[in-house]
């Protein structure tokens, strides 16, 4: 005998007469979602596991910036504490979750971060020197002109959209961005947006407005949670009451995965799939990357506050993502102790030769505190206010000492305004 | 102060004027609303160019696809014009940008059908559903998707159902799209980013459906403002905004989207934005208003010139030869202080009208800036007719909205101060 499953007139929801509640994604009470990885905690394949087809040459370009991150890490986080930048975020544990998803994206796919996906743009060339240029915010800060906080790049030539502070705004932003290769007939099926945010800016209502645009519309994004654990000092188990991010993704109805963020292949594997589905289907793909920031929040934290060191060293010692890749590197022949060596050494040079170089540079002209305000035609109010400025700084730029060192320190000392 | 007492025959209007009806003095008059408003005293504006010739002699329009070697009167005597309302003239500017820019899309709720005011009516069918589509009921998202649109160099017009609704985008609008451009430096932009979106009273809208937000968005350098008074000035405004290199909002008063008709030329035409303009030239006062009150601004006028009897003794005779220069300000921000200046360094005294309420309201800017450039020739207190500091009581509207009897009574005031 069938049985004949009614349904809803308009939908597939299949009708039931036993009163029951679900809270879960699985269905099944208390089950949360799965976690994809394919290296162990020991950097050890795991049985079954399908391992991505990568070579040795492609293997130490991801080793070398996963180590490139804590390397520049470690000096500019030294630097800010001595005053020389007023402020950094460094990305420590994360390494795997950024390294990894940029190598899974083609190097245009268009990027949309939050604060912590340097990585990203050192994957793809962003030198050095343009990142240093804009931490100290000097002449040569092609991001912007000397105007934001540091760790807020941004490069058209790298497809890495300017970062802002304000959380998960990129979200909805991302959704149109994508939206605009899919009206590209160049980029339509071949390029994706790819949008990072962190467990915490997931709260935000920007999160929901991006999910439902670009599941709707739909949009070709990769939205790529980084789940490390806080948001500031807030842990995640008073962030959402949930099942992390990922179980947020089939309420919008979009395909979903949740990966060991500190796993490189795994989240290689896991980027480039969610990657192909999304160019497929034309519609937003959720990765949910579970990681852990080993470091403060920024500069401006001590983590110590909340946290207990313990915690922090034991998840150091357990599961470094770096130190799980260099055993898979080193069981396939492809890494050892000089190498080892010799990269930090090396590493550890560029980025001082940056930072000495950056450090010795001015500025920007101090004019530019008026420009870039409008395209085309500048208003009236904007001209004359850097007319008063100006002649507020010819009255008494050289007889009042606070301004006559901060003028110093601008490219040409100020003369575009005085002169 | 108390002139002579003119008291005019019962007749005298219908013999001497007899082209104004009574309604002129009832801006407001009281009648059942049909649902997208409607404002007597529009029909009857000699604001509103009623013939082809008047609207191509239009003050600032340019045509994109003009030769320059044109001269005016050939370019007169050849364009077409058609009699439209405004949400005809709003849906004839955005199937034009949709038709000259492949990059231009529409979004925003309801726009698919036609948008609850029509001003998207045939647009998907006409450009397709990639074009011209729905988004979820979010404005961050609709904001946020304008903004990615714009950041990639496409054209997008997104519509806010009514600018009452604008501030769960106000994040989006004031912390991104503001300042995109200064913040990279000039490396990123969405000057591609246009917001349209219902704004002012439309006689039964209540506190959620008859804001004027402008104000609010003043101190978003960075962003552009325009506030169209017609369908002529909403089509050419509307094409200058959406092709401006920087964010627009782009506020139409929604009362007029039925009531206000004229003739609008059918070609691609723009109007500047940033530039006020002088809609009755004057000598005695300046009176600087935008939107829906401009028609209230009018009648004032007429009410101070030829007061209907029940008025007479409150318009002493002296005054009713007083000419008022009318200004339509047009572009909130950048707003057009020089056209303004001069005018009161000529007139001496500046009423500003507006509908959204008094305390840091456009008006309380354009006075501060004006009592600095123009003190010495002010010859009364710049005076603000406004809504007042409540908010938009259904019942209460036509005691809460800046009507012709209390401009009037402003324009009385200051001249006599």
């Amino acid at each position: 005998m069938t049985r004949n499953v009614e349904h809803l007139p308009t939908s597939r929801s299949p009708i039931v007469s036993k009163l029951d509640f679900f809270n879960t994604v699985t269905g099944k009470p208390g089950e949360q979602i799965p976690t994809y990885r394919v290296l162990d905690g020991g950097g050890k394949p795991i049985d079954g596991a399908e391992i991505p087809e990568i070579d040795e040459t492609f293997a130490r370009r991801l080793y070398e910036k996963m180590q490139l991150l804590p390397a520049l890490d470690n000096i500019l986080y030294n630097v800010q504490r001595q005053g020389k930048i007023s402020f950094y975020m460094t990305a420590y544990g994360e390494e795997a979750t950024i390294i990894g998803s940029a190598a899974a994206l083609e190097d245009d796919d268009e990027v949309l971060g939050q604060y912590r996906e340097v990585g990203v743009l050192l994957w793809r060339g962003f030198t050095l020197d343009n990142v240093m240029a804009q931490c100290f915010g000097n002449e040569e800060d092609t991001s912007g002109k000397g105007r934001q906080m540091p760790v807020h790049f941004g490069s058209p030539e790298h497809h890495f959209h300017t970062i802002s502070s304000p959380l998960a705004t990129q979200i909805p932003q991302a959704a149109g961005v994508a939206y605009s290769l899919r009206r590209t007939p160049s980029r339509r099926s071949r390029s994706v947006a790819a949008c990072y945010f962190g467990e915490g800016a997931a709260s935000e209502g920007d999160f929901h407005a991006g999910m439902l645009l670009a599941s709707t519309i739909p949009s070709p994004v990769v939205y790529i949670a980084r789940n490390n654990g806080f948001a500031i000092s807030t842990p995640s188990t008073e962030q959402f009451y949930g099942d992390g991010i990922a179980s947020r993704g089939p309420g919008y109805g979009i395909a979903t995965i949740r990966v060991d963020g500190n796993d490189v292949l795994a989240v290689l594997n896991a980027i480039r799939e969610a990657r192909r589905r999304c160019l497929e289907q034309g519609r937003a793909v959720l990765v949910e990357a579970m990681t852990y920031r080993v470091g403060h929040h920024s500069t401006s934290d001590d983590s110590f506050a909340y946290r207990a060191r313990t915690e922090v060293e034991d998840r150091k010692r357990i599961d470094n993502p770096i130190v799980r890749f260099r055993h898979y590197m080193e069981s396939r022949g492809w890494w050892n102790a000089e190498a080892e060596t010799e990269l930090k050494a090396r590493l550890k040079a560029d980025v001082m030769k940056a930072f000495k170089r950056a450090d010795s540079l001015k500025r920007c002209q101090v004019g530019e505190l008026f420009n870039d305000v409008y395209g085309g035609e500048e208003p009236w109010n904007i001209k004359e206010q850097r007319e008063e400025l100006s002649r507020l700084l010819k009255k008494y730029g050289k007889d009042w000492e606070p301004w006559r060192t901060e003028l110093a320190k601008f490219k040409n000392g100020g003369q575009d305004l005085l002169g | 102060m108390q002139s002579t007492i003119f008291r005019p025959s019962r007749n005298f209007f219908p013999r001497r004027f007899p082209s104004l009806p009574t309604c002129r003095w009832n801006s407001t008059v009281a009648e059942p609303p049909p649902a997208g408003g409607h404002l007597p005293g529009v029909a009857t504006s000699k604001l509103l160019k009623q013939t082809r010739e008047a609207a191509l002699r239009t003050s600032g329009i340019t045509y994109p696809d003009e030769d320059r070697s044109s001269t005016s009167e050939t370019l007169v005597g050849g364009r077409e014009t058609r009699k439209m309302n405004t949400y005809q003239a709003v849906r004839d500017a955005m199937s034009i940008a949709l038709l000259k820019d492949d990059k231009a899309v529409v979004f925003g709720e309801d726009v698919a059908f036609g948008g609850v005011f029509r001003c998207t009516m045939g647009l998907a069918e006409e450009f397709g559903k990639e074009r011209v589509f729905n988004t979820p009921l979010t404005e961050q998202g609709i904001a946020g998707f304008g903004i990615g649109l714009a950041l990639m160099g496409h054209t997008a017009i997104a519509e806010i159902q009514f600018a009452d609704y604008i501030f769960p985008a106000f994040d989006q609008i004031v912390n991104e799209a503001a300042k995109i451009r200064y913040r990279s430096g000039g490396s990123y932009n969405v000057g591609g980013l246009t917001i349209r979106t219902p704004t002012m009273s439309v006689g039964h809208g209540g506190l959620y459906h008859s804001q004027s937000p402008e104000a609010f968005f003043m101190g978003a350098s960075g962003l552009k403002i325009v506030i169209p008074r017609s369908p002529l000035q909403a089509k050419g405004l509307l094409l200058g905004s959406i092709r401006d290199p920087n964010p627009v909002i782009f506020m139409e008063p929604k009362i007029l989207y039925r009531s206000a008709v004229e003739q609008v030329p059918i070609d691609d035409f723009e109007l500047p934005l940033g530039k006020a303009e002088v809609l009755v030239p004057g000598s005695d006062l300046t009176l600087l208003t935008w939107g829906t009150p401009v028609y209230h601004c009018e009648t004032a006028l007429h009410m101070l010139k030829s007061p209907p009897p029940s008025l007479e003794k409150h318009i002493p005779q002296s005054l009713r030869s007083a000419k008022v220069e009318l200004i339509d300000l047009r572009s909130i921000l950048p707003w057009d202080i020089e056209t303004v200046a001069e005018s009161v360094k000529r007139t001496g005294r500046l009423v500003v009208v507006h509908e959204a309420g008094l305390t840091a309201g456009a008006g309380a800017e354009i006075s501060a800036q004006i009592q600095k450039r123009c003190f010495l020739k002010l010859e009364a207190p710049v005076k603000r007719v406004t809504g007042w500091d409540t908010p938009a009581g259904l019942q209460y509207e036509k005691f809460n909205i800046p009507d012709a009897l209390r401009v009037v009574d402003a324009i009385v005031g200051t001249l006599t101060y």
